[in-house]
Parts: structure tokens; C-alpha cells; sequence
């Protein structure tokens, strides 16, 4: 089985290699039957790629300890099911697992476009070839999942007991899921360049790729501040680590990049912009990616590393400084069609939040790689905490969120005074409102009232625009609200499914400016039936328990909770140890409500029966999972296929002054 | 219907117009003034804001070694130490949750630390360790951050080094 996979790994290295160059070719000189046989060099790609992923998931399932990454990442004692999440676990695992989706994603793109966008396909093919043959090469050649052992153990060493968790099931699928999606928007990115068609037919094919990838990536990131959250056992969700940091950058970017096609798509501007946005995110991937995996920068996710380091540095070099090539090269094509037309339109906005997308993930880069820098300048490595982070995040984020409220009340090129007038008087009213109304109360500080303000005028400001909408179809339809707010929804889902991710956002923002601004805690060494005292709740420690549970030896501490008087129920807060490891695993006790949460963390004990607590306060919380949520149901919604956006594309084709027409909206 | 195509023509007609006029007296949109000067705005917010929070929260990030080599320099300094904490060092008490160990280079150079909290799980004997705070005029290090880094956390316990 080893060998299998071994071979496969060198000949999907070869095929891919020479689909890549066949693609390229055949879409230089037009040659269709060379086309035909590096379309079936993508399938035979996928196909030995997938047989590679087979044949390490059939050695992870089934013990075959000979292997080395299975005796490094399973166990017998280890459920199946992380046997099979250890593919992504290792270096060498992740590795196959992100050429198996590349290649995957790859197989899509050909069956997506089996009739449109003939021009662009064989260049995408042959971007998402040559990074599958750089991947595949990698681990045929430098850093091999097939390793065998001269002396197969008798037990593999399993994951680590952190990791065994379900957080390890999603996040990282999601994360590579984000990483790699990005790979097709750039190379349709790349394909726009090569064929010299620089119209938007490259952003409309890949409209819903990079929709896709965006949205795992989110969603790789929520899902492992969720991870954080239940298991480490610090109270919190994110500590703007470099890994952490690299996810999150090439997401903003992604951000700004979906926002910015619109204009493109509306009025034939930006066009640099956007072919340089999609470079950078997709640059940032591979950054990502080098960094969780080279340990460049010094961070508390201490991966495995190994030779990835310079081999992702080459290929990260290479990818930045040919596709930047190219852009110069195609720069006189990529004249704007458009001006700006004036300081207040709704273009404008799009480019402000641009500027500051970009600008934060210019500053987490800046705060992340400076160790390294001053180390290279000055000799001494000077780093940032999260203190800096946060400092520069809170004011940007929050002008973004204001403009995400402003955005859909100004109108294309140029808004009128009557219209601003009409359109924010609502808004601005409710938030305004809300924040006297929160500083009167007594909020303090000013920052906290202030972002519940600006909270507040973009959640009136997206009711102002469904309410808008629902008017009219009851209107001119004579619908009722149950019905009309559907049916709007699903007459224009690019459109209100962008809405609806706008308000997971501002629940994301609810529950991070919560728990940031009033998280309190309290450590506490108690004697059984002693309490501890955190804001209204009185916690009353009853004792410990030890007990086995499986391999694993469990010590339990329970306590009562009171809120206000009023009795709560019990709460256990545990840690374990798992018989071949040194350190124990926290399990959080965590009661959550959508006010607050209640985060109490079993820290030590000693034999007289007493044990030390930390607990937290954290408001709010539960918001940025539900938030989550909503994101997820928004971004479905903008992904599934619209009538209206299908019915779009043959005008477009025929109209001579692409991007002039009226909007839609 | 017939009128509106003739109005869907016209508006053609002008967008084509529009078309060309601007490429035939094209100035860039971003160099026009108003747009200049909102530019300079946002960069100079962007900068102003990243300048400061860098002068707030940026420290030195040494090695026991780089530490010690410092001398009185160190002292009053926020800094960030990084190492492995001593086999055999670790000491919980007197105060409730203190806890005291000594940080190496593993070259022999070290220095203890005191830090009071919850410790993480992956804290242990042998483990790399991250402290931040500063040192005290006896030389002992006065955490109020502690990060830890397990060798073995990601990798089977076997292979580590620590």
C-alpha cells in the first residue's frame, strides 16, 4: 500500500506537470486536441491523487504502523474517526490533503465550464496543474506521507489529546478548504492576464469560487476560535497568533476582493485593484500556509516542521513575482472604463472599504513578520502583542462596520442631498439613539457605546433596505409580509444574501466588542463548601472526583452556580490525562446564555481537598457562534444560482459599453 | 414598449459617448483633488494608529542568554523572554496560585521566574516556554504572561527534544 501511494504521488507529479505545459500550449496556439488531452490530464491527475489519499486513509484505518505517519498519527485506542482526520493532522498528511482538493477543485472547474469561458479554461487548467505538480513533487521528492519504518511499532502514538477534539474535524478542512478555493479565483485571475481577455468574464466565472473560499475561510477561523475557546482553556477565542494571523489576513483580503469586483462588474473600474487583490489573498494563502508549516515565526501553534519552509518560499516567490509580471505586462489593457464621479457615492465607499480591509491586513502583516524584521535590520528581535492588534483592528473595524451601514443608503456615481437626507435619517436616528441612550445608562468606556452605536445604525440601516423592498412588492403585488420576505430574499440573492452575511457580521462584532470590552475574571483557591464571587453569580465548590474513562484518568471538580439568588444547577470543570502523555487537557465548564457566559476553569488541587478555579465573565459570546450561523445561511443564500444574475450575462456580451448600463438595483 | 427601447438606445448612445470623451480627456479619477486629499486622510489615520499602538506594545523578544547579556539595561523593561523551563524546577506556593521555575537557553545561562495564574496545560517540566514582564532588581523575572509551547504537542511524544 505504501509503495501505491509513493508511485502515485510521482506519476500524478508527472501528469499534472504535463497537463500544465499541454494546457498552456494548446491555448497559445489553439491546438483543440491537445486541449482534449490535458483535459483528461486533469481528470488522470485527480484520479492518482485521490488513489495517493486512498491509499494513506486505508494505512491510517487499518493500523499499517509501517508506515511512519500513521505511527505518528494514530493509535489503536484512537477512535476512526481521527484516525482519518490525522490525513490533515501531519505535514505530510496536509500536504496530500491540500493537493487532493486542488485537484478536486480542478475536476469542478472543467465540469463547471464544459460550454462557457473556452477561452479561460485551458490557462486555469494549467495554473491549477503546475501548483498541483509543485505540491505533489514536494512530497514525492522532499517530504513523503509513504515513509516506511524498518520496524513497524506494535501501537502508533495518536494525536495529541487536544487535537482529539471535534474542532480538529472542521477547522482545519475548512481553513485548506478557504486556501486552496482561493487558487481558482487566482487563476482565472491569471488566465484574464495570459489570454488577454480582461473583461469580467473572469470574475463572473469565478464569482462563486471565490464566494466559497472566502466563506471556508471564515468559517475555519470561527470554528477554531470555537476550538480555543472549549478546550485551551484561557478563556479565550482568538490571541492574535502568528498562525492565527496568517488565516485571518488573506480573509480580509478576500473581503475586499468580493467587494470590489462588484464595481468592476457595475461600472468597469478597478480592474488592476482587483486582478492585484486576488494575488495578494491568494499570496497570503501560501504565506499562511509556509508559516503554520515552517515555524518562520514564533508562535504557540508549534506544528511539525521539516524541509517546508524554503520549498513554500520558492513557490510563494515564484507565484508573487510572475503574476505581478504579468500585470505589468497587461497594464495598458486594464484601462478603467469609468471615473470616480464623485467623493459621496456608493463607489467610493466600496473603495474606502477597500482601502481599510487592505490596511488592517497590511498591519496584522506588519505586527506579524516584525520580529523577524528587526531581527534582519537591527539585530534584536523586538515583537508585538496582541495590545498592538488590537489597537490598530478596533478603530479600522469599526469604520468598516459604519461604512457596511452607510454602503447601501448612498447611491451609484453620485448622491444627491435629497437622497442622504431621505435614506439616513432613519438609520442615524436609531443610532444615535442608541448610543446617548447606553452612555446615559452609564456605559463606560466611550469606545464600547460608540461601537454599539454604530452596531445599531447598520443593523436599522439593513432593515431600511428589506423594508424598502418588501414595501414595494406589497405594493406592486399586494403580498403580505410572511410572503414578501422570501420571496424578495430569493428574486435577488446575490444581493439580500450579501445582507444577511452583513448581519452575521454585526453579531460577530456584538458579541467580540462584548466580550473584549467587559470580560471580567477571578482566580480562587477553595475549600469544599466554600463559595466564589464573580458580578452576581456565587459559585460554591462541593469537591473533587477522580474517576477512569477509558485510557484516560479524569479529575472533576463540581460546583454550585447561583445568579442573583436564583439556583442554576451544577457545573463540573475537569481535566484529564491520557495514559501515554505528559500534560492534562482542560476541559472548560462553560454555561452559556445569550447575556453572558459563565467560564470556569479547573486549574489544580491539592490533597487537602481544595482546588483552584479561574472563572470568567465573558458577555455576549454565544453572538459570534450565532453570528457564524447567519453568515452561513447569507452566504448560501448569495451562493445558490440566480435567474436574474444568469439572465445578465448574454446582455452584457452584446452591449458595446460594458459596465455603463443603469444598475439593476 | 416601443419608447422604452428607444430609450434603452439612447442611453447606449450616451454611455458610448461618455466612453469616449473620458478617453480622449482622460485624467486620473484618484489624482483629482477632493479625492487626493480623502486619501491622504485614510493613510495618515492608518499610520497614525499603527505608529502609536506600535510604540505602546512593542518589547524586546530575548533569549535567556540575550537577557543576561543586557545587565542593568534590562531592568524597568517590558520584555518578552523565551526558553525551557528547567527538569525539575518547577515550584507551586507560597502564595495561592504563585508559581516559581527557572528558564534556560540550555547552555547553562538561566533565570528564575515567578508568575502568578492559571498556568496552560501545556506547561511542564522541559517544555518551551514564552514569559513576558520584566526582571526585578534581585534578578528574578516577574511573569504576567506566560505562553507555552510543548514540544511534543503536535508531534508524538517520542521525537521531541525536550
Amino acid at each position: 500500500m505504501p509503495d501505491l501511494g509513493h508511485a502515485a504521488l510521482l506519476t500524478g507529479f508527472v501528469i499534472a506537470a504535463y497537463t500544465a505545459v499541454a494546457s498552456f500550449v494548446s491555448a497559445r496556439g489553439r491546438v483543440g486536441e491537445l486541449w482534449l488531452s490535458a483535459r483528461n490530464g486533469v481528470y488522470a491527475a485527480f484520479g492518482l491523487t485521490t488513489i495517493a489519499s486512498g491509499a494513506l486513509l486505508y494505512g491510517l484505518l487499518t493500523h499499517d504502523f509501517r508506515i511512519k505517519y500513521v505511527a505518528e498519527y494514530t493509535s489503536r485506542s484512537q477512535s476512526p474517526l481521527y484516525n482519518f482526520a490525522a490525513w490533515w493532522a501531519g505535514l505530510e498528511g496536509s500536504l496530500l490533503f491540500w493537493a487532493w482538493l486542488l485537484s478536486l477543485f480542478a475536476v469542478i472547474v472543467l465540469i463547471q465550464s464544459r460550454r462557457n469561458n473556452r477561452e479561460l479554461i485551458p490557462y486555469v487548467s494549467a495554473v491549477t496543474m503546475a501548483l498541483l505538480a509543485y505540491f505533489l513533487g514536494m512530497m514525492g521528492f522532499a517530504m513523503n506521507p509513504f515513509e516506511t519504518l524498518p520496524v513497524a511499532p506494535a501501537d502508533g502514538m495518536g494525536l495529541n489529546p487536544l487535537l482529539d477534539n471535534p474542532g480538529m474535524l472542521f477547522h482545519p478542512t475548512f481553513l485548506y478548504m478557504g486556501y486552496v478555493g482561493f487558487t481558482i479565483p487566482f487563476a482565472f485571475a491569471i488566465a484574464a492576464l495570459m489570454s488577454g481577455r480582461l473583461s469580467t468574464d473572469w470574475i463572473r466565472a469565478s464569482r462563486r469560487w471565490t464566494l466559497f473560499a472566502w466563506f471556508a475561510l471564515g468559517l475555519g477561523n470561527l470554528f477554531g476560535a470555537q476550538w480555543a475557546y472549549t478546550v485551551l482553556g484561557w478563556g479565550g477565542y482568538w490571541g492574535w497568533d502568528p498562525v492565527e494571523n496568517a488565516s485571518f489576513m488573506p480573509w480580509l483580503v478576500g473581503t475586499a476582493f468580493l467587494h470590489s469586483v462588484m464595481i468592476q462588474e457595475r461600472r468597469g473600474m478597478l480592474k488592476v485593484w482587483n486582478i492585484l487583490l486576488i494575488i495578494i489573498a491568494f499570496s497570503l494563502c501560501l504565506f499562511g500556509t509556509m508559516v503554520t508549516r515552517s515555524g518562520i515565526l514564533s508562535s504557540v501553534h508549534s506544528f511539525s516542521s521539516g524541509s517546508a519552509g524554503p520549498l513554500f518560499l520558492a513557490l510563494l516567490t515564484a507565484v508573487a513575482a510572475g503574476s505581478l509580471g504579468l500585470l505589468w505586462l497587461r497594464l495598458p489593457a486594464l484601462r478603467s472604463e469609468n471615473q470616480l464621479d464623485s467623493l459621496v457615492s456608493r463607489e467610493s465607499s466600496f473603495l474606502l472599504n477597500n482601502l481599510l480591509l487592505v490596511g488592517a491586513a497590511f498591519a496584522i502583516f506588519w505586527g506579524s513578520v516584525f520580529p523577524l524584521l528587526s531581527e534582519a535590520v537591527r539585530g534584536v528581535k523586538t515583537t508585538v502583542g496582541p495590545p498592538f492588534f488590537k489597537e490598530v483592528t478596533g478603530p479600522i473595524f469599526l469604520a468598516l462596520l459604519l461604512l457596511m451601514g452607510i454602503c447601501p443608503l448612498i447611491g451609484w456615481r453620485k448622491a444627491s442631498a435629497e437622497n442622504l437626507a431621505r435614506n439616513f435619517l432613519f438609520p442615524s436616528g436609531v443610532g444615535v439613539t442608541t448610543g446617548i441612550l447606553l452612555f446615559a445608562l452609564g456605559m463606560r468606556p466611550l469606545f464600547a457605546a460608540l461601537a454599539f452605536a454604530v452596531l445599531a445604525f447598520v443593523a436599522a440601516s439593513i432593515l431600511l433596505e428589506f423594508y424598502r423592498g418588501v414595501r414595494a412588492r406589497r405594493r406592486s403585488r399586494g403580498e403580505n409580509y410572511a410572503i414578501a420576505v422570501p420571496r424578495l430574499i430569493w428574486a435577488n440573492k446575490p444581493r439580500y444574501g450579501g445582507y444577511i452575511v452583513h448581519i452575521g457580521v454585526i453579531l460577530i462584532a456584538l458579541g467580540v466588542v462584548g466580550s473584549q470590552m467587559f470580560a471580567t475574571n477571578v482566580e480562587a483557591t477553595v475549600k469544599p463548601g466554600e463559595t466564589i464571587q464573580i458580578r452576581n453569580y456565587v459559585l460554591t465548590y462541593q469537591g473533587l472526583t477522580s474517576y477512569t474513562e477509558g485510557s484516560k484518568e479524569i479529575v472533576a471538580a463540581t460546583l454550585d452556580v447561583q445568579r442573583g439568588g436564583q439556583s442554576l444547577g451544577n457545573i463540573v470543570a475537569s481535566k484529564s490525562f491520557a495514559a501515554n502523555r505528559e500534560e492534562p487537557r482542560t476541559d472548560v465548564a462553560i454555561r452559556s446564555d445569550p447575556r453572558e457566559d459563565l467560564y470556569t476553569i479547573l486549574s489544580g488541587w491539592s490533597e487537602d481537598g481544595s482546588a483552584t478555579f479561574k472563572v470568567l465573565i465573558n458577555p455576549l459570546v454565544m453572538w459570534i457562534w450565532v453570528g457564524g450561523a447567519v453568515l452561513l445561511l447569507g452566504t448560501a443564500i448569495a451562493f445558490w444560482p440566480d435567474a436574474r444574475a444568469e439572465e445578465r450575462l448574454p446582455v452584457t456580451e452584446r452591449v458595446p459599453a460594458k459596465g455603463m448600463r443603469p444598475s439593476h438595483a | 414598449m416601443e419608447s422604452e427601447q428607444s430609450g434603452l438606445r439612447l442611453r447606449r448612445q450616451q454611455a458610448l459617448e461618455a466612453l469616449r470623451r473620458t478617453a480622449t480627456s482622460r485624467r486620473p479619477s484618484l489624482a483629482r483633488p477632493q479625492f487626493l486629499i480623502a486619501l491622504i486622510i485614510v493613510f495618515g489615520a492608518l499610520a497614525f494608529l499603527g505608529y502609536n499602538a506600535f510604540k505602546a506594545s512593542s518589547m524586546y523578544y530575548l533569549s535567556v542568554g540575550e537577557l543576561l547579556a543586557r545587565g542593568d539595561a534590562a531592568y524597568g523593561e517590558e520584555l518578552r523572554v523565551s526558553g525551557k523551563v528547567l527538569e525539575g524546577t518547577i515550584q507551586r506556593g507560597p502564595e495561592a496560585n504563585a508559581i516559581r521555575f527557572t528558564v534556560t537557553d540550555g547552555d547553562g545561562t538561566t533565570v528564575p521566574v515567578v508568575y502568578q495564574g492559571v498556568v496552560p496545560d501545556t506547561f511542564q517540566e522541559g517544555g518551551e516556554v514564552v514569559v513576558e514582564g520584566g526582571l526585578s532588581p534581585e534578578g528574578v523575572f516577574q511573569a504576567t504572561t506566560l505562553l507555552a509551547k510543548c514540544p511534543s504537542k503536535y508531534e508524538p511524544k517520542e521525537s521531541g527534544q525536550g
